[in-house]
C-alpha cells in the first residue's frame, strides 16, 4: 500500500483534499472585502469532544504508539535547535528515533530563544496567591483576547508544571528563596507570581540547558546535528511531508533529508519589520516555504509590538534593542504636550508634559498592558509629540524615582540596564529621560496545527513560536519560553508516534524519487534566479524598506487605507527586488548576500498574506487594532463575525516569476467553554 | 544493464541524499602527560623552591650579623644533624631533591610554553594588563633565574670558572662563605646581575603563587587571597633581603 | 563620520588571507563595531562585489555568535563587552581601524571574519550535560539549592559561548570555558551527581582540543558575561576532586 494511501486510511481525506466541516449548523464566515481572496472551508481542530480541561489527558491516552525497538527506525527532521527545537529533537532522541536536527547557526545554542529576558510561567500555583490551573489557562486566553484555543492553553498549563522541573533538573540555575525552594515573580497583566526566572537571562539558562541536552543526545548517536545548514525546501510526496533539502552554508551543497516526519521549530517573523527585537537571522524562510507547499499560516498579522523598545536613531542602527519591562514600575512615562516641541526634557515643565498611560489608563497607569502601552505611545508619535532626533520615540523618566528612591536603589534595580540604554544611545538615564518606543517582538501568529501539533500539511509539525497556538491575538508575558519548551518536551514527543506509528516499515523517498529530485531542483532553481537578478542593490536595502512600509501601514495600529496602501507598496518594492536585487558571488561557498536574499524574498511575499490578513479581519482583537474599530481607543472585538482563527492558503507561482499571489481564507471557529467570552479593559 | 537504469544513476548522482561526508578537521593533540598534570606538578615543585628560597632567605641575613655568624651557619649546613645524620647527607639531600625539582619544573614549564604556543597558532594574542604581563614574563624569569642558579653555584659553591679571585673553598671544620661573597660582590657586575636577579625572582614568587593558587583549584576566596599574600610577601622579603646584599657589599656597608 | 576600515579578507580555510582597506562614510559613534560592518557590506553588494563574511546574530550581547578582533583586541577595544556593544565611540572622524577574525588555532578561519568555533560545542559533547531523560526529573522545590548557591552557579552559567576567552589567550585555552560550565553544573543537585565523570572527560577534551593555562587572565577581561578567573581554578578543582575520588 502506498503511504499516502495508509496516511488517507488513518486520517480521512488529507491535506488540500481533508473534509470541509462545515455543515448547516455552522455559522457562515464572513466574505472578505479584500479583493481576490478567497474563502476555504472550516478546519477540524481536532480537540477531543468534551471538557477543554481533561483533553489533553483524554488524547495522551488515546494516541498510538512505537515500540521502544521501532523508535531507531523512524527518521525524524527538526528544524531550528532554538528551545522548542533542540527540546523536541533531545525528548525524541532519548526515546531512541533517528533525529536529524538542522540549525544555521555555529552552534545548536545560539539560536534567539536565549534573548528572552522576564521568565518562564507555570501553573504549578504552590503559593497561596489563589493561583490554579484554571486561572492560569483563564489569564491566557484573556491576555490573548479570546482569539486562541482553551483546550491549547489547559494543555500548556497543564505541562508546564514538570516544564519547570525538567529545565531545573537539566541545568537552568532557577532563581531559589533563601529556604532552596524556587522563587517566582509576577509579570505583566496577571495578579499572580508564577514567574520562574533566572535573573534577566532566563531564556539563555533554559535555552543553554536545552542545547546541552540536545548535544548529550549526539554524544549518543540517536540525534545528529547539522550546524551552518540551512533548511530551504520541504520534500513533499503528493501531499505528504517526507523531509528537508537544507543548503550547507559553507559549501554551498544542496542536498536531501528524507524523514517520516518533520518538526518546524524555527521561531516567529517579526523581522519582516526589519528593526525588530528579533536576531538579524531570525527569518520566516521555512516556515514560508512549508505555506507554499499547503501548510496554512493562521493569523499572520497578530504581531506584538513591546514597549519598551529602543527608539531608532540612525540609519545603519541594525535593530531595536529591547529595554526589560520591569523599566515601567519607577519610570514614568511622558511626551511633551506641545506639538513638535523639540526643546531639551529638562526645559519642559511639569505642566506642559502629558503622562499620557497615567491620565488614560488611571488603575494601570505606566503598567498598562503591552499592547496598549504601545499603541498609546504610537498615538502620541502619530500626532507630532514624539521626541528625540527623529521624533520617534517618548519619554521613560526616572527623575521622580531617583528623587524618591536615590540613585543608589536605582542603580541596584536597573544598573545594568541604564548602562546597556547609555552604551546604545550616549544618553545617560541617570541625567536624561530615557527614550523609549514600540517595536516589533513576537508573532502570534504562525502555521497553522491542529492540537497534535500537526499543520494542514500531514508530517509536517510545529513547536514553539513558527505555530499559532496558545497566544491568541497577544501573548502574556512569560508564556513564550513556556510554550516553546512545552511544544518541544512534552507535546510533540506525545503527538508524533501517533502519526508516525502506521508508517512503520515505510521505506524513505530516495535519490530517484522524484519528490526529492524535485525539491533539490526547487532549490537551486530558486539559488539561480535570485543570483542572476544582476541588479545594483543590497537585499539588506529591500528589508529596510519593507520595514518601514510595514511599521506605518501594519503596525501598532492598522487602518483600511494604511493597510490597502502597504499592500501596493509590498507589491512594487518585490517587483523592483526582482529586477534590481544584486547577490555578488555564487552559490558554492559561504555567501551571506544570498542568504539574506532568500530571506528577504520569503518575506516580501509573507508582508502581502500579513497585511491581507489584517485588512482582512474587520475587528480589533489584542495586538491587531484596527482604527475603524475601537471603542474610544479601546480595541472592539466582534466575536459575532470574527470568534475564529484565519488559516491561509497561499498558491501562486514560483518565486521571481510573474503572477500574483493568490490566497485563500480557511477558518478555525473557537469555542470557550472553561473561559466565557467577555470584553478586556485596564481602564 | 539496461540504458535507462544507466541513465537513472546518472541523474540521481547529482542530487546528495543524507549529509554529505565531513572533510575539514580541527587540530586535536594526544598529550602523554595531561596538561594539568604538568600544572601541578609545576605547583608542588615551585612551592618546594619557594620554601627553599624562604629558608636561604633566612641564612642570608646572618650576613648582618657578620662573618663570624655567617661562616658558622655555612659550616652547620654541612654537618647539620651530625652524628644523627653522616656529615653533607642533609645537604646532599637537600641538592638532589632541589635539583630534581627544578628539573621537573623547567620541563613542565617548556612543555605547558610549547603548547600554548601550538594551540595559539601563528597570530600572536595582545599582552595587557599586569597579570597578563607577569604571566608573560614567566618563561624570561624563570630562564634567567635558571641562569643565575648555575652562576650562583659555579661562582659560591664550586668556585669554578667564574669564581672571585679569592675563592676560598670549605675546609673540615670552617667556611669562608662570607668572604667569598664579599669578594663577589664587589666586583660591580656580579652585584648588579645579583641584585636584578633577586628582582626577577620576586616577580616570579609573585606571580608563581597566585598561579599555583589557580592550578591547585583553590576557588574560595580567602585561599586565594592568602597564597596571594604569602607569594607577595615572600617576594618583597627577597628584593630586601638578599636584593640589598649585594648593594651593601659594593657601596661598602659590608665587608 | 568616516572611517577607513581595514578588513581580514580570506576565501576558506586554505587561503592564505590579507587585509582589504575600505572607506565607510555615513556612521555614527553610537554605531556598533557590527553596524559598521553592516554598511561596508551594503556599499560592497551594491557595486557588485563580495561582502565581508562575519557572524552576528542577537546584536544584543547574549546570543554568542559575534566577535572580531578590532585593533588587535578580542571582541573591540572595551573590556568585557560583546562586538554587537562595542560602539564607534572611541575612534575619531577619518581613523583608521583594523577588522580580524578570532585568532586562535581551535578557531580555524572558515571564511573572512568567520572562526569555527565547533571546538567549544566538543567539549559541551564530551560531558557538559546533564544526563536526565524529559519528565523523569524529580520536584525542583523537593531539592533545596540555597539561594546564594543559586547565584553562585549563575554567575558561571552565564557564560554566552562567544569563544572570546580562547581568541583572547596567548596559549589557545578554553579553561575559562570549560571551567565555567564544570563550576555552573557542580553546583546543581542534579547536575552534580555525575560531576566526577563530567571532570574527567571534559578536561581531556579540553586539552586534546584547546591550549594549557599560564593564567594570563586575558580570557576574564574579555569575557562578555565577565566569568570569573575563579572559572579556571574550578577547571583543576573538580579534575583533581576526581582523581582523587576516584582513588579513594
Amino acid at each position: 500500500m502506498r503511504i499516502t494511501d495508509k496516511l488517507k486510511d488513518q486520517f480521512g481525506r488529507i491535506g488540500r483534499e481533508s473534509a470541509p466541516t462545515q455543515d448547516s449548523h455552522t455559522p457562515k464566515r464572513p466574505t472578505s472585502t479584500v479583493p481576490g481572496v478567497r474563502l476555504g472551508h472550516d478546519l477540524n481542530s481536532k480537540v477531543p469532544e468534551g471538557d477543554p480541561e481533561t483533553a489533553w489527558d483524554r488524547r495522551r491516552d488515546e494516541y498510538r504508539l512505537v515500540s521502544p525497538l521501532n523508535t531507531k527506525k523512524m527518521t525524524i527532521v527538526v528544524v531550528g535547535t532554538g528551545l522548542a527545537g533542540a527540546g523536541a529533537a533531545a525528548a525524541l532522541g532519548e526515546l531512541g528515533y533517528d533525529v536529524h536536527a538542522f540549525t544555521y547557526h555555529d552552534a545548536a545554542r545560539r539560536a534567539h530563544s536565549v534573548a528572552a529576558q522576564g521568565g518562564i510561567n507555570s501553573a504549578r500555583a504552590r503559593k497561596v496567591d489563589g493561583d490554579s490551573l484554571h486561572r492560569f489557562v483563564k489569564d491566557t486566553i484573556k491576555g490573548g483576547d479570546f482569539r486562541a484555543r482553551e483546550a491549547d492553553a489547559f494543555r500548556l498549563g497543564i505541562e508546564s508544571v514538570r516544564v519547570i522541573d525538567h529545565m531545573d533538573a537539566i541545568g537552568a540555575p532557577f532563581a531559589r528563596e533563601y529556604g532552596g525552594t524556587l522563587a517566582t515573580r509576577s509579570f505583566g497583566g496577571v495578579q499572580v507570581s508564577r514567574t520562574y526566572y533566572t535573573r534577566g537571562q532566563t531564556g539563555q539558562q533554559l535555552q543553554v540547558a536545552g542545547a546541552q541536552a540536545l548535544q548529550r543526545q549526539v554524544t549518543r548517536g540517536t540525534v545528529k546535528l547539522h550546524t551552518r545548514t540551512e533548511m530551504l525546501d520541504l520534500i513533499v510526496d503528493q501531499g505528504v511531508c517526507r523531509g528537508v533539502v537544507v543548503r550547507d552554508l559553507v559549501s554551498g551543497q544542496v542536498w536531501a533529508q528524507p524523514a517520516h516526519a518533520v518538526i518546524l521549530a524555527t521561531g516567529g517573523y517579526g523581522s519582516v519589520y526589519f528593526h525588530s527585537t528579533l536576531a538579524v537571522n531570525c527569518n520566516a524562510s521555512a516556515s514560508w516555504r512549508a505555506c507554499r507547499h499547503g501548510a496554512y499560516l493562521a493569523n499572520p498579522s497578530f504581531v506584538q509590538f513591546h514597549p519598551t523598545a529602543l527608539p531608532i536613531s540612525s540609519h545603519w542602527q541594525s535593530k531595536s534593542i529591547l529595554m526589560s519591562e520591569s523599566l515601567r514600575n519607577d519610570g514614568r512615562i511622558w511626551v511633551p504636550k506641545k506639538t513638535g516641541d523639540t526643546r531639551p526634557a529638562a526645559e519642559i515643565g511639569e505642566a506642559e508634559r502629558d503622562y499620557y498611560l497615567e491620565r488614560k489608563y488611571p488603575a494601570f497607569g505606566n503598567l498598562a498592558p503591552r499592547d496598549i502601552s504601545s499603541r498609546a505611545a504610537k498615538e502620541q508619535i502619530d500626532s507630532g509629540h514624539g521626541v528625540g532626533p527623529l521624533a520617534n520615540s517618548v519619554y521613560l523618566d526616572f527623575s521622580d524615582a531617583l528623587e524618591a528612591q536615590g540613585r543608589e536603589t536605582i542603580a541596584q534595580r536597573y544598573g545594568n540596564l541604564f548602562e546597556m540604554y547609555k552604551r546604545a544611545t550616549g544618553e545617560d538615564p541617570y541625567q536624561v529621560p530615557m527614550r523609549i518606543a514600540p517595536g516589533a517582538h513576537f508573532t502570534m501568529g504562525g502555521l497553522w496545527s491542529d492540537f497534535n501539533q500537526m499543520t494542514s500539511l500531514p508530517g509536517l509539525f510545529v513547536g514553539g513560536e513558527v505555530g499559532w497556538g496558545y497566544h491568541g491575538a497577544n501573548r502574556l508575558g512569560a508564556n513564550s519560553l513556556l510554550s516553546a519548551c512545552v511544544d518541544g518536551w512534552f507535546t510533540l514527543p506525545f503527538a508524533l508516534p501517533d502519526y508516525l506509528n502506521p508508517l512503520l516499515g515505510q521505506p524513505l523517498p530516495t535519490a530517484s524519487d522524484s519528490s526529492v529530485r524535485e525539491a533539490v531542483a526547487r532549490v537551486e532553481q530558486r539559488t539561480a534566479s535570485l543570483l542572476a537578478v544582476g541588479g545594483k542593490q543590497a537585499a539588506s536595502k529591500f528589508h529596510r524598506r519593507l520595514g518601514e512600509i510595514m511599521y506605518r501601514g501594519c503596525g501598532v495600529e492598522r487602518s483600511r487605507a494604511s493597510l490597502l496602501q502597504a499592500l501596493a507598496e509590498v507589491r512594487e518594492l518585490r517587483a523592483e527586488f526582482w529586477n534590481d536585487l544584486s547577490v555578488p558571488g555564487s552559490g558554492a561557498h559561504l555567501n551571506q548576500a544570498l542568504e539574506r536574499a532568500g530571506r528577504v524574498a520569503d518575506f516580501l511575499e509573507l508582508a502581502e498574506l500579513m497585511c491581507t490578513d489584517a485588512l482582512d479581519r474587520e475587528e480589533s482583537c489584542g495586538a491587531h487594532f484596527r482604527s475603524e474599530y475601537q471603542d474610544d481607543g479601546e480595541a472592539e472585538r466582534n466575536d459575532q463575525r470574527w470568534a475564529f482563527v484565519s488559516a491561509w492558503q497561499v498558491d501562486g507561482p514560483p518565486q521571481g516569476t510573474p503572477g500574483d499571489l493568490v490566497f485563500t481564507r480557511h477558518a478555525e471557529p473557537l469555542d470557550f467553554e472553561a473561559i466565557p467570552l467577555a470584553t478586556r479593559s485596564y481602564k | 544493464m539496461p540504458a535507462h537504469t544507466r541513465a537513472d544513476k546518472a541523474a540521481t548522482a547529482v542530487v546528495q541524499v543524507g549529509p554529505p561526508p565531513v572533510t575539514n578537521k580541527r587540530p586535536q593533540r594526544n598529550h602523554l602527560i595531561p596538561s594539568w598534570v604538568l600544572k601541578v606538578t609545576m605547583a608542588v615543585t615551585g612551592t618546594l623552591w619557594a620554601a627553599f628560597i624562604a629558608i636561604h632567605l633566612f641564612g642570608n641575613l646572618k650576613v648582618f650579623q657578620g662573618a663570624q655568624a655567617y661562616n658558622h651557619y655555612a659550616h652547620w649546613l654541612r654537618e647539620a644533624f651530625y652524628p644523627l645524620l653522616p656529615k653533607l647527607s642533609v645537604l646532599w639531600a637537600m641538592r638532589v631533591v632541589l635539583g630534581l625539582a627544578l628539573l621537573a619544573h623547567i620541563c613542565a614549564a617548556a612543555m605547558i610554553w610549547w603548547r600554548g604556543r601550538e594551540a595559539r597558532g601563528p597570530h600572536r594574542a595582545k599582552i595587557r594588563g599586569a597579570r597578563a604581563w607577569g604571566a608573560w614574563l614567566m618563561p624570561l624569569t624563570g630562564i634567567l633565574i635558571g641562569c643565575f642558579i648555575v652562576i650562583h653555584v659555579l661562582d659560591l659553591t664550586l668556585g669554578l670558572g667564574i669564581q672571585s679571585a679569592g675563592f676560598a673553598a670549605p675546609i673540615s671544620d670552617e667556611s669562608f662563605a662570607y668572604e667569598n661573597l664579599v669578594a663577589s660582590f664587589r666586583r660591580p657586575a656580579m652585584a648588579c646581575f645579583y641584585s636584578l636577579v633577586m628582582l626577577l625572582l620576586a616577580i616570579h614568587v609573585a606571580k608563581g603563587f597566585t598561579t599555583m593558587a589557580s592550578d591547585l583549584g583553590a576557588m574560595g576566596r580567602r585561599w586565594r587571597a592568602t597564597l596571594a599574600l604569602i607569594g607577595g610577601l615572600l617576594a618583597v622579603a627577597i628584593l630586601l633581603g638578599n636584593g640589598a646584599i649585594p648593594i651593601l657589599v659594593l657601596t661598602g656597608v659590608l665587608s | 563620520m568616516k572611517l577607513r576600515v581595514e578588513v581580514w579578507r580570506q576565501a576558506d580555510p586554505t587561503d592564505r588571507g590579507h587585509f582589504e582597506t575600505h572607506e565607510v562614510d555615513g556612521l555614527e559613534p553610537h554605531l556598533s563595531v557590527l553596524e559598521m560592518l553592516d554598511a561596508l557590506n551594503e556599499q560592497l553588494i551594491d557595486s557588485g562585489r563580495e561582502p565581508v563574511a562575519f557572524e552576528s546574530d542577537c546584536r544584543e550581547g547574549i546570543c554568542g555568535a559575534c566577535g572580531v578582533t578590532v585593533d588587535g583586541q578580542v571582541h573591540g577595544p572595551e573590556d568585557n563587552l560583546p562586538s554587537c556593544h562595542q560602539r564607534l565611540i572611541n575612534l575619531d572622524d577619518g581613523a583608521s581601524v583594523r577588522i580580524e577574525p578570532l585568532r586562535s588555532a581551535g578557531f580555524p578561519v572558515v571564511r573572512d571574519l568567520i572562526v569555527d568555533r565547533s571546538g567549544l560545542d566538543d567539549l559541551i559533547r564530551a560531558g557538559g550535560y546533564v544526563s536526565i531523560n524529559a519528565g523523569t526529573a524529580p520536584d525542583a522545590d523537593s531539592l533545596p539549592v540555597g539561594e546564594q548557591q543559586a547565584e553562585k552557579a549563575l554567575d558561571f552559567a552565564a557564560c554566552i559561548g562567544c569563544g572570546a576567552c580562547v581568541a583572547a589567550c596567548p596559549n589557545g585555552s578554553a579553561h575559562l570555558f570549560t571551567g565555567a560550565k564544570l563550576a555552573h553544573l557542580s553546583m546543581l543537585p542534579m547536575a552534580s551527581t555525575e560531576r566526577q565523570r563530567r571532570a574527567h572527560s571534559m578536561v581531556r577534551a579540553a586539552e586534546e582540543l584547546f591550549g594549557p593555562c599560564s593564567y594570563y587572565g586575558e580570557c576574564a577581561r574579555a569575557c562578555p558575561a565577565e566569568i570569573n578567573l575563579n572559572a579556571i581554578a574550578a577547571f583543576n578543582h573538580e579534575r583533581m576532586l576526581a582523581g582523587l575520588k576516584r582513588r579513594l
